[in-house]
């Protein structure tokens, strides 16, 4: 909704046709005094006189290939020569003020936005080459970083054009190519920054060194309202260059060099005392949860058929639980921050440059605009890097210290001081009639709301409970009578987005339960998948669009790829399947073979996935996040959980918190389904909800054994 | 403090450094090569691995002086012009994804090929065996030290 001029500006400059309007006509040529003119038409895209093309990317890269995919995007469109594309990150500011990158798909929310910006600058170079031929514009057109007049055989490179297109008036709604005369969207692309990263030359957060700058490490105070009760600072000091810098967290100590500050932090022994009586223990949590599942909660989703029910002959029951996760990605979180008495910069490896400025803005008293974040590369985001804790660090010491200041957390800070994954408790049942058929579904998920922002969760926004139980309310089958609840249970310990965030857990109870239902039936899972997309092929609940044609096209093809029903004579080998529609927009199923060694040890030997993502961008990249979704899937079924003892994280590295490693790395097919959907969704998060559930389904097919909580503990499967 | 001299990349460096600052920390507090990178601390996540004689060493493991009068080759060492058959491998197989672990793994695969130029996929296992990837490359690591092992044949004949 735009309500003022000043909002319509700010949207504008965020794109869609109207972008080119919010960007004075003056600064088309760059800042005026430069030799060399550039043509930048809007914030996204400058055109360089020596033939270049500077593409603004408006996300931030953990990984997830948003810098190849916004650049492909913007390259085609504009008809770019993709040898010739330099890319540069943005800042917020105003021309930027929806850089954060998560949730749901960066690539979904920027295609139009791109794509008009990228249209305008064609379309303004196209004309500029016309003026200058004195030709009709609609006898020339574009192509590779060329405006072509096809009848005269003529060619201009855009470089050339920079000065007269700059001076063009700009398009109101300019075409947009049509999807057949896409040269470099949809093709496999490799990662844009590989190079850099093969030679060691790629820049992540922690890499930022700047003058003057000092090393911090902190020692976090374990609960809050902790006090040490000792400390050794004598010794802490003695070790070179240190300082220890007491703040709202804990103690710093900051040093020359890294090594002196995690040698000072070492030799201060902090003795935090005895923890509050009542801190928090994942165990006693877990009955609470188990509890609350069985409460009412709040209705996320009800559908009764209106001639009353066919009558239930029997009912089947399960409880699933999910576990504690961290995020635990390679690079640990990580700040530099340059705090002056009349601003502030910042380099961080964030997913949310936004709210950083923000959040750090408010935290020095400063107007948003004197405080300047630079983003860089990420080891990995997750989820993790939306919270902006360790930037706020960063500052807070700065501030103290009167230099920059680069806080670095350790491996083991990062496991215990992160925020989590949420534990979540999944009540089910399913009641059959005496045709067996499922005709009422049940789903009571009792978890915590994320406890990040505070000022979020006083005001709670329409759908929130559907959002806190995706996966469970949005369920795509076609079942008669469907209720779905939300209970919401305090959760003391920071918790908030991780990959992929609630729909995980959701799927993991609903997909393994499903294939109780199957199994007591006494049909095949994929079968009974099947016959349960019978209905109408598209369904809006709530605000999501599930297509069932879509859904059982992906279910057909891992059925195809796998040869799924082919019997297996080998003891303990055993198949299972998922599937699942993430928000409503990406259709992913896959099958699972796993085997179980003497010891309970369970290892998936292959996983075939099909995916519907809409419009692909890049192939290659769509590859490699089912890849990367299914490892992550494979270390949250098969890895380790974080548990809490008198409110602390027991878990400190990745010793004690494993994750997937080359040896659990299973074969991988990955099938992209062909789409009609005209736009892209989103696959880093969608390709990891179907994976464990798959798991839990073929270890029960290899062993008998029904897996209900994750994760999968070899000392219960060796059990009688 | 004491002054460390050892040969990073061919070239000859001095630092003056505590004894026992792991060379991780040497290499990219006090030489700025930044490749290197740290990921854990402890010697489980390889994020740090570097070459000495051409086996993959962890070094947050190696304090200062130890690493006196030795010679090592990190990331930057390796080709800057990604030419080396292990950084062709891993351009050609699109590894890398958020990248941070992907100098650790390169130089990991390196050493690998040095003692097994064909290595079984159990080999490949037992190098990789700690290399903590979280993004999930792994099945793309295991066809570009497939892809390099051809490559490197090639050049031999």
């Amino acid at each position: 909704m735009i309500t003022s001029r000043r909002a319509f500006l700010k949207t504008a400059a965020l794109g869609g046709a109207s972008l080119v309007i919010a960007f004075d006509n003056k600064r088309l040529l760059g800042a005026g005094k430069e030799a060399t003119p550039q043509f930048k038409p809007n914030g996204w895209i400058s055109v360089n006189a020596d033939g270049t093309v500077t593409l603004t990317i408006g996300k931030s890269e953990m990984g997830q290939g948003i810098r190849t995919s916004l650049a492909m995007i913007l390259a085609d469109e504009l008809d770019a020569d993709w040898s010739r594309i330099k890319l540069v990150q943005a800042s917020p500011g105003p021309d930027f003020i929806q850089l954060d990158t998560g949730a749901v798909s960066s690539v979904a929310s920027s295609w139009t936005m791109l794509r008009h910006a990228a249209a305008a600058a064609r379309h303004m170079l196209i004309s500029a080459g016309a003026a200058r031929w004195k030709v009709d514009r609609a006898t020339c057109s574009a192509a590779n970083g060329e405006v072509i007049h096809s009848s005269s055989k003529r060619r201009l490179k855009y470089g050339a054009l920079v000065a007269d297109a700059a001076k063009l008036p700009l398009p109101e709604d300019p075409p947009l190519k049509n999807s057949n005369d896409f040269r470099i969207i949809g093709k496999p692309t490799k990662c844009i920054d590989g190079r850099e990263i093969v030679t060691g030359a790629a820049r992540y957060g922690i890499d930022t060194k700047i003058p003057g700058m000092l090393y911090a490490s902190i020692e976090r105070a374990p609960w809050r309202g902790a006090v040490p009760r000792r400390s050794q600072d004598a010794m802490a000091l003695a070790v070179p260059s240190v300082r220890l810098i007491p703040c709202s967290i804990g103690i710093a100590v900051v040093a020359d060099t890294t090594w002196a500050a995690l040698k000072g932090r070492t030799a201060l022994a902090v003795d935090w005392g005895d923890p509050p009586k009542d801190a928090f223990e994942s165990e006693g949590h877990f009955k609470r949860l188990a509890q609350s599942a069985e409460q009412k909660g709040i209705i996320t989703r009800k559908e009764d058929p209106p001639g009353g029910n066919s009558p239930t002959v029997r009912t089947i029951y399960a409880t699933y639980f999910y576990p504690f996760y961290a995020h635990a990605p390679l690079e640990t979180m990580n700040c530099v921050a340059d705090v002056r008495d009349d601003r502030c910069i910042i380099w961080a490896p964030t997913q949310a440059p936004n709210a950083l400025q923000e959040e750090v803005a408010r935290f020095l008293s400063m107007p948003p605009e004197k405080v300047e974040v630079n983003v860089t590369l990420m080891g990995g985001g997750f989820g993790r890097r939306l919270a902006v804790d360790y930037a706020l660090e960063a500052v807070e010491i700065s501030r103290i210290a009167k230099a920059p200041v680069q806080v670095l957390w350790t491996r083991a800070d990062d496991m215990r001081f992160g925020h989590f994954q949420a534990a979540s408790a999944h009540r089910l049942s399913a009641g059959l009639n005496s045709k067996d058929a499922v005709v009422s579904w049940r789903h009571t998920k009792a978890g915590s709301p994320h406890n990040l922002n505070p000022a979020e969760l006083a005001k709670p926004r329409e759908g929130l409970h559907q959002d806190l139980s995706r996966g469970a309310y949005d369920i795509p089958y076609v079942i008669p009578s469907i209720e779905t609840q939300y209970v919401t249970v305090d959760l003391p310990i920071r918790h908030g987005p991780w990959r992929s965030s609630f729909a995980a857990s959701s799927v993991f109870a609903r997909e393994a339960f499903l294939d109780e239902v199957a199994r007591i039936r006494g049909i095949d899972p994929l079968t009974l998948r099947l016959e349960m997309l019978q209905g109408p092929d598209t369904v809006k609940i709530a605000t999501l669009n599930v297509d069932r044609r879509r859904l059982r096209r992906v279910l057909e093809v891992v059925r195809d790829k796998s040869g799924w029903g082919e019997t297996t004579s080998e003891a303990r080998h055993g198949r299972g399947l998922a599937c699942n529609v993430y928000n409503g927009e990406t259709h992913l199923a896959c099958v699972v073979d796993v085997a179980e060694d003497d010891a309970g040890k369970v290892r998936v030997q292959r996983v075939v996935a099909a995916v519907d993502c809409g419009l692909v961008i890049n192939p290659a990249g769509v590859e490699e996040q089912v890849e990367g979704g299914i490892l992550w899937g494979i270390s949250s079924a098969l890895g380790g959980e974080i548990t809490f003892v008198k409110g602390m994280a027991q878990q400190s590295s990745y010793a004690d918190y494993r994750v997937a490693l080359m040896r659990d790395t299973p074969a991988i097919e990955v099938h992209i389904v062909p789409s009609e959907e005209k736009q892209p969704f989103g696959i880093t998060e969608a390709a990891v909800p179907p994976i464990a559930p798959a798991i839990a389904n073929a270890i029960c097919a290899a062993t008998g054994k029904r897996i209900r909580r994750l994760p999968i503990r070899s000392e219960e499967l060796t059990k009688a | 403090m004491s002054e460390i001299r050892l040969t990073v990349n061919g070239a000859k460096k001095a630092v003056n450094v505590d004894d026992d600052t792991p060379l991780v920390w040497v290499l990219r507090d006090s030489l700025s090569l930044t490749g290197t990178k740290f990921g854990c601390g402890v010697g489980f996540c390889g994020s740090c691995t570097i070459l000495e004689n051409g086996k993959a060493i962890r070094s947050c493991q190696v304090p200062a002086s130890e690493a006196n009068g030795r010679s090592f080759i990190t990331i930057e060492g390796l080709s800057r012009d990604a030419s080396h058959p292990c950084q062709r491998a891993w351009l050609d197989e699109d590894v890398a994804q958020c990248g941070f672990c992907q100098p650790g793994m390169i130089l990991t695969a390196c050493s690998l090929l040095k003692d097994h130029p064909d290595p079984t996929d159990a080999e490949i296992d037992a190098a990789l065996a700690d290399g903590v990837c979280r993004c999930g490359t792994y099945p793309r690591i295991r066809k570009a030290i497939r892809r390099a092992v051809g490559t490197m044949k090639t050049k031999k004949k």
